[in-house]
């Protein structure tokens, strides 16, 4: 115990006083967080949903080239053939090693997590889970670490064999690019790898369900960390001239590419892959998206309050009033009507606030009070990221055609569109347009069209007029039960921003609204 | 007791036969040498010995313990020196004496070692701050860090300048007088005379030769060596004449050769230079030493 306590103490101060090592362990993390949140920063929650892929390439980076890096070069240098003279087992050495990795990754992941509360990111809603699952991701990949340490006989193979791993993981694993992007064989693969795995469970801690939605997640983390310490151990070599000593030693690598394996044939086996829940067993399958739309305050302030240059597009869309419903207690109370067509920030310091009146019910919904409180002409571009729309003579790929075309069928007997109650509906509805855009879906520009035919289809026009307002005025009202059932139309389940959902179908609200008053061409301009 | 006992030792790496049957014994408090030139084995006999490698067939006892079976347990009563100094870029040498200090049931104060060993004033600078011979220096204070009953070093004053060399050999000899049991492997014949009570000469993972210093010459059929300056020049053809020379050197009044038969030959030359009324300046006769009995056994000179 002694041996492994020192050999740790000695790894980590080592670490410390290296500051290539440093640079790339805690400084890469924060710049590659930085260079995110400044790309995309005029969205409010962007870092809170991309959270688990951010901690992925920070562990990714850390285990699978940190680590393996470390022990390479020292092996080169004859450090550990020197260990070997002493009587400490290697388990030991190799544990402490590891272990000291699990202290770099996991003063890693705090500090990137700090630098994203501090750029306004909410706090994770699952703090302790998401030390467990960080936990779960490092031992996997460190796992990997070891095979590839082990594999690799000298530096630069280190780096070669790095590659190979990390771009395919950040490109079809599911760390990079998400999910829903990836063509249907790349979303096969994707389930071959311990990155989507990664970033999905700690994904479900930070805005998602927590642990109990990642439990697949988990398993599949601990099968590939095994396998990779197993293999690690039997392909343990002392000298950096040592070959294996039978051509079986190399061979243990099966074992590591066994529980990859293995663990994508079970995804496969449960339908995973395609992010879809098998539909006798939604609730079991695949984690619950968040259902409660309570979210702390700060993340339900407009960007435009945290950002101030240029204004965002997306928050600066709606009207005070609109602001005001996005609060979460203005939401279940009535809502206070203000003439002010733009944002609070952007108003005369000495205007004098209009008389307060308020609007009863949807079905009280006038004309004047659309005119009062809406504003059409600074809505997000509909070629933007943001609520896009596309052109009606713009043809989707086929794939993409296919998911709206079952979209466009299955609609009307989706169970939620077709709730008693038109509002809800309404906004169960909108969530079919909303959800595509905030996971961006490749079906995000086109899937609005299919919402709006269906809307219109379904409901009266002058009711469709007075709900699609009032949703715009209270995005916060009803439930999002909806959003579980929408993988009934193909859409990925996991953790979905609740809040972020809910403002875009509410953006998608007023277009739909203009588009009906003919204060809105029909195509984007 | 002997400390270590080695038996039929065999070692091959694919076409090369790196120890071809060694077998030696090392006993209770001895320096023993493995003198050879660069790859005749010595290493790999070393490295098989402290479980390093494994060898393909042999007995190795280390402390009255199976060294094959037991490693581990061996390990606890061994130090060792190695070809190459390996320690990470930015370790100190107070921690590296305290991490291995780690490694080990009983251990000697790491602070003592340090002093012991020249290393106090260093002890908190990094390792890659060190000069050659204090690198060196640390790597026997690793090797001494479980107060081992026997220590082996594999040419631990290779590359060292001749001030750090002299120091080490001054510790070397220390170990003996504190009863230390030492193996050491050179392929300095000089090294090998000053410090071993007994050496083991190798060639192509054979022992070819072993005892102590002085009996290997004493039983050596080696030539002795004969130099001599005169007043006059003498001619070539009359000491080509002399009986026993070889390697004759004639350089005006300087003359050198080697004889099996010493005495005849400076006999005749004492004839030759009376007849010639020559004076005879200087003469010397010189022994075998090492270097000629490894010579003569292995046919090769020694690299240096």
């Amino acid at each position: 115990m002694n041996a492994f306590l020192q050999q740790l103490r000695i790894s980590l101060k080592l670490h410390y006083r290296n500051k290539m090592a440093l640079i790339y362990s805690y400084l890469f993390p924060l710049i590659f967080l930085l260079a995110f949140w400044v790309l995309y920063r005029h969205e409010t929650v962007t870092l809170a949903r991309h959270m688990g892929e951010l901690l992925t390439v920070s562990v990714l980076g850390g285990a699978c080239f940190g680590l393996p890096t470390t022990m390479v070069s020292e092996r080169e240098r004859g450090v550990w053939r020197r260990y070997r003279l002493t009587p400490v087992p290697t388990a030991a050495l190799v544990a402490s090693t590891a272990a000291a990795r699990y202290c770099i990754l996991i003063t890693a992941g705090l500090l990137q997590l700090g630098l994203a509360l501090a750029l306004g990111m909410p706090l994770p809603k699952h703090p302790v889970d998401l030390f467990i699952v960080f936990t779960f991701v490092s031992f996997a990949f460190i796992g990997l670490g070891l095979v590839m340490a082990m594999m690799a006989d000298n530096v630069p193979a280190v780096q070669a064999l790095g590659q190979c791993i990390f771009l395919p993981m950040l490109i079809i694993g599911g760390i990079a690019v998400p999910l829903a992007s990836l063509p249907d064989w790349a979303l096969h693969v994707s389930a071959f790898f311990p990155g989507r795995y990664a970033v999905e469970a700690l994904q479900a801690c930070v805005i998602g369900p927590g642990l109990g939605a990642a439990r697949f997640d988990l398993l599949a983390l601990l099968i590939i960390g095994a396998g990779g310490c197993v293999a690690g151990a039997k392909m343990f070599r002392w000298d950096a001239q040592q070959r294996f000593a039978a051509r079986s030693g190399k061979g243990w690598v099966t074992v590591a590419l066994l529980s990859w394996g293995v663990v994508g044939v079970m995804s496969e086996y449960q339908g995973r892959m395609l992010a879809t829940r098998p539909a006798d067993s939604p609730k079991q399958a695949q984690p619950s998206p968040v259902s409660t739309p309570a979210l702390p305050a700060a993340s339900t302030a407009p960007a435009a309050a945290r950002a101030p240059e240029p204004p965002p597009p997306a928050p600066v869309t709606l009207s005070a009033a609109e602001r005001k419903a996005l609060q979460p207690d203005a939401g279940r109370k009535p809502v206070t009507r203000t003439p002010a067509p733009t944002p609070p920030e952007e108003a005369p310091p000495a205007r004098t606030p209009p008389p307060i009146t308020t609007v009863a019910s949807w079905q009280a919904v006038t004309t004047a009070d659309i005119d009062r409180d809406l504003v059409f002409d600074r809505l997000p571009s509909d070629g933007g990221i943001v609520t896009p729309i596309a052109p009606d003579d713009e043809e989707p790929d086929p794939d993409t055609a296919d998911h709206l075309q079952y979209i466009r069928e299955m609609l009307p007997s989706w169970q939620p569109g077709r709730v008693a109650d038109p509002v809800q509906r309404v906004r169960n509805i909108l969530y079919v347009a909303a959800l595509p855009d905030v996971l961006q879906m490749p079906v995000e520009r086109f899937a609005p069209q299919v919402v709006y035919e269906r809307l219109q289809q379904d409901i009266p026009k002058d009711q469709l007029i007075r709900i699609l307002y009032w949703i715009a005025l209270h995005p916060t009202e009803g439930d999002d039960k909806a959003l579980d059932e929408l993988w009934a139309l193909h859409f990925p389940n996991g953790p979905v921003d609740v809040e972020q959902t809910r403002e875009r179908s509410a953006i998608y609200a007023v277009k739909l609204l203009g588009r009906i008053l003919g204060k809105l061409p029909r195509r984007p301009s | 007791m002997a400390k270590v006992i080695v038996r039929e030792l065999h070692k091959r790496y694919g076409d090369v036969l790196a120890a071809q049957g060694v077998s030696f014994q090392i006993e209770d408090g001895e320096i023993f040498g493995l003198l050879g030139p660069n790859g005749s084995g010595k290493t790999t006999t070393l490295e098989c010995v402290v479980g390093l490698r494994q060898p393909d067939a042999g007995e190795i006892e280390v402390c009255g313990m199976d060294a094959r079976r037991r490693p581990q347990a061996v390990k606890e009563k061994i130090g060792a020196v190695l070809q190459t100094i390996a320690l990470q870029d930015k370790i100190t040498p107070r921690e590296a004496v305290s991490l291995f200090a780690s490694f080990y049931r009983d251990t000697a104060s790491p602070a003592q070692l340090l002093q012991r060993f020249a290393l106090a004033e260093k002890s908190d600078v990094p390792f890659d701050t060190l000069s050659g011979g204090q690198r060196q220096r640390l790597a026997v204070a690793l090797a001494f860090v479980n107060n081992p009953e026997l220590v082996f070093l594999d040419e631990p004053t290779t590359g060292l300048d001749p001030q750090s060399r002299r120091e080490l050999h001054a510790d070397i000899a220390q170990m003996k007088r504190d009863g230390h049991t030492v193996l050491l492997t050179t392929h300095h014949i000089d090294e090998a005379e000053l410090l071993c009570d007994r050496i083991a000469i190798i060639e192509r993972g054979r022992i070819i030769a072993s005892g102590p210093p002085r009996s290997l010459i004493a039983e050596s059929t080696a030539v002795q060596s004969v130099s001599l300056t005169t007043a006059r020049p003498l001619e070539h053809g009359w000491l080509e004449r002399l009986p026993g020379v070889e390697d004759l050197v004639c350089d005006d009044v300087t003359v050198r050769f080697r004889t099996a038969i010493v005495s005849r030959t400076v006999a005749a030359l004492m004839q030759v230079l009376d007849e010639h009324g020559i004076e005879l300046t200087n003469l010397q006769v010189r022994k075998a030493t090492l270097e000629d009995v490894f010579i003569a056994l292995t046919g090769d000179g020694l690299p240096h």
